[in-house]
């Protein structure tokens, strides 16, 4: 059974100077701490982890106790630990891990281009990841119209990587069927077919296949797809639009690798 | 002559971009760059694959990244996504090594080996670092005096590593535009997304996002916008026109890759650019540029630059 920690820190302040953030860093480093925040009063951290069992709390107060900045430590709580597999899953994706540091201070959902048309910003799906709310998350729309351009990214003071957590996130509903009546898994399909056909992508074939896939289930109403038309003939006329795929001579060796990945089932 | 190994990407090598391969190749030897094309090259994958399974993509970025092991050169792409994609399957590859066997076992299978060897580099980031803006300024014979640009950096050169430009306000576009002669316009939203391949299933979100870059550029006295990425000028400029009737503007900013716009600045024939693969035509905008390839204007041009 898993358990979870709530210990306080008071810090030596002999020290002075930038020991505090040398401090957080430190502690997120050991792999049992999930997550470190300042706290008001009499100490100035607090810090969540999480053990296997009870008596490695103590082990865990000792490790940090042992630490020279550490002036006072106080365990404050120690209870069995909610499961939450929706997080587990999400933090076992190359990156997903990050979002335990997230401080819900909102710069993300300030910088998104998109969020006035997301059902839930990109602070508040990270909220509802750690409280494991998967059926909600993976029906709504946010991942689906974050356009990847990572401007919550770089501007994250606390390194979460937000643009890989809307990738995991479009994974995980398209593979638990969750993004039934979506535009862009479709857009998404079109574009991998072409790539497994071709090698490349040939873009007449993608948007083709796009719009009958849409059309057919409904996603897309065909009078916005016959408003697509003039576009299209346009780029043809003005030599932007190949009709024949290329195929690359490798294809096979593509489909080989492909199919040797699909037989592993995943990056997990 | 310095040596690169060349990956085009689907849109730039035949599609939607093909201009952009096309003045690519056009300056590329007058810059001093041989760039040769990678052998069989495969789509990089770019997010679509990546947000849908996500060991395939990286495995079939992986093979491009294999192939181009073998050359021993750094792998130069024009697409921004491109780079973002393969630079982002090189630094998962090092930091998850999980992956990495799952992913040496996929292309072991296809008779490939990959060792993490490979510099993913954007042709921008090669001409401002490699090259040098010092010898593009030299190699210019007809500066563009008097050109109003709007330097659109898109999203994917300057995120979401910190590379070779300050990701919160890159300024290296803007010291090409001054080098070619023409004149950066303040450009407030430079580094904002176009909305990318989200046009296709979300046109009205992509559009709204589209309005607001031209808007930017055309309110700060923008002849035309120049941009390093293939989605961010189809998005820019084909797309206009439905800008135009869905906002009841009248934007007309022809919207340049910065290889034509080098092109130009070079002295390279208009046609070899493929400024006539635009749909906003910059015509009007580029002729007091594009004439100086007559014959009896260049030898003015040669009195008065020269």
């Amino acid at each position: 059974m898993e358990i979870k920690a709530y210990l306080m820190i008071e810090m030596d302040r002999e020290d002075g100077g930038d020991g505090h953030r040398n401090a957080v860093e430190e502690l997120q480093a050991m792999p049992e701490v999930v997550a470190v925040a300042p706290v008001s009063g009499e100490y100035d951290l607090v810090v969540e982890a999480t053990v296997d069992i009870p008596i490695r709390v103590g082990v865990i107060a000792d490790k940090i106790q042992a630490k020279e900045w550490v002036k006072r430590l106080h365990v404050l709580k120690v209870e069995p630990a909610a499961p939450n597999p929706f997080l587990d899953e999400v933090c076992s994706t190359p990156g997903g891990k990050s979002i335990r540091w997230c401080a819900q201070c909102g710069l993300c959902s300030a910088s998104c281009p998109n969020v006035a048309q997301m059902d839930y910003s990109p602070r508040k799906i990270i909220a509802l990841v750690r409280a494991g709310r998967r059926y909600d998350i993976l029906t709504s729309n946010t991942m689906w119209i974050c356009a990847s351009c990572y401007l919550c990214t770089v501007r994250c003071p606390k390194d979460v990587k937000i643009t890989e957590l809307m990738h995991t996130l479009e994974r995980l509903s398209t593979r638990h069927g969750l993004s039934y009546g979506r535009a862009t898994p479709a857009m998404y399909r079109a574009f991998i077919d072409s790539i497994k056909n071709n090698g490349r992508v040939h873009e007449l074939g993608m948007m083709t296949r796009f719009y009958l896939l849409t059309l057919s289930t409904g996603k897309m109403n065909p009078l916005a797809t016959i408003k697509m038309l003039p576009l299209a003939l346009k780029l043809l006329l003005h030599g932007r639009m190949s009709i024949k795929p290329t195929k690359i001579k490798g294809s096979e060796q593509l489909k080989t690798i492909v199919e040797r990945a699909q037989a592993l089932g995943g990056a997990r | 002559m310095k040596y690169y190994s060349y990956f085009p990407g689907c849109s730039s090598s035949e599609g939607t971009a093909v201009a952009y391969g096309l003045s690519t190749q056009a300056i590329a030897s007058a810059l001093g760059m041989e760039l040769i094309e990678l052998e069989d090259w495969n789509c990089c994958g770019s997010t679509p694959y990546g947000s849908t399974e996500e060991l395939e993509a990286v495995c079939v970025a992986a093979r491009d990244l294999a192939l181009a092991e073998k050359t021993g050169l750094d792998l130069v792409t024009p697409c921004s996504s491109c780079y973002t994609t393969l630079n982002k399957v090189n630094s998962q590859l090092k930091e998850y090594p999980d992956l990495k066997a799952k992913v040496d076992e996929c292309l072991a299978a296809a008779g490939l080996k990959y060792q993490g060897e490979v510099k993913v580099r954007h042709l921008f980031e090669v001409i401002y670092n490699d090259i040098g803006l010092d010898v593009v300024k030299s190699k210019v014979v007809n500066p563009l005096r008097g050109l109003r640009v709007a330097p659109y950096y898109g999203c994917q050169l300057v995120r979401p590593e910190p590379g070779f430009d300050n990701p919160w306000n890159p300024q290296s576009i803007d010291h090409l535009i001054v080098t070619l002669g023409a004149e950066p316009v303040p450009y407030p939203l430079k580094d904002r997304c176009c909305g990318g391949s989200l046009v296709i299933p979300e046109l009205d979100l992509a559009l709204g996002l589209i309005h607001k870059l031209l808007e930017s550029a055309a309110s700060n006295g923008a002849q035309c916008i120049v941009t390093v990425c293939p989605l961010c000028q189809t998005n820019l400029d084909a797309y206009q026109d439905m800008v135009n009737r869905k906002f009841r503007t009248k934007y007309n900013l022809p919207v340049l890759f910065f290889t034509q716009l080098i092109g130009l600045a070079l002295g390279v024939e208009p046609k070899a650019l493929a400024l006539d693969k635009a749909i906003v035509s910059a015509e009007a905008v580029l002729s007091p540029y594009t004439k100086v390839a007559e014959p009896a204007v260049q030898t003015r041009g040669g009195v008065t630059y020269g």
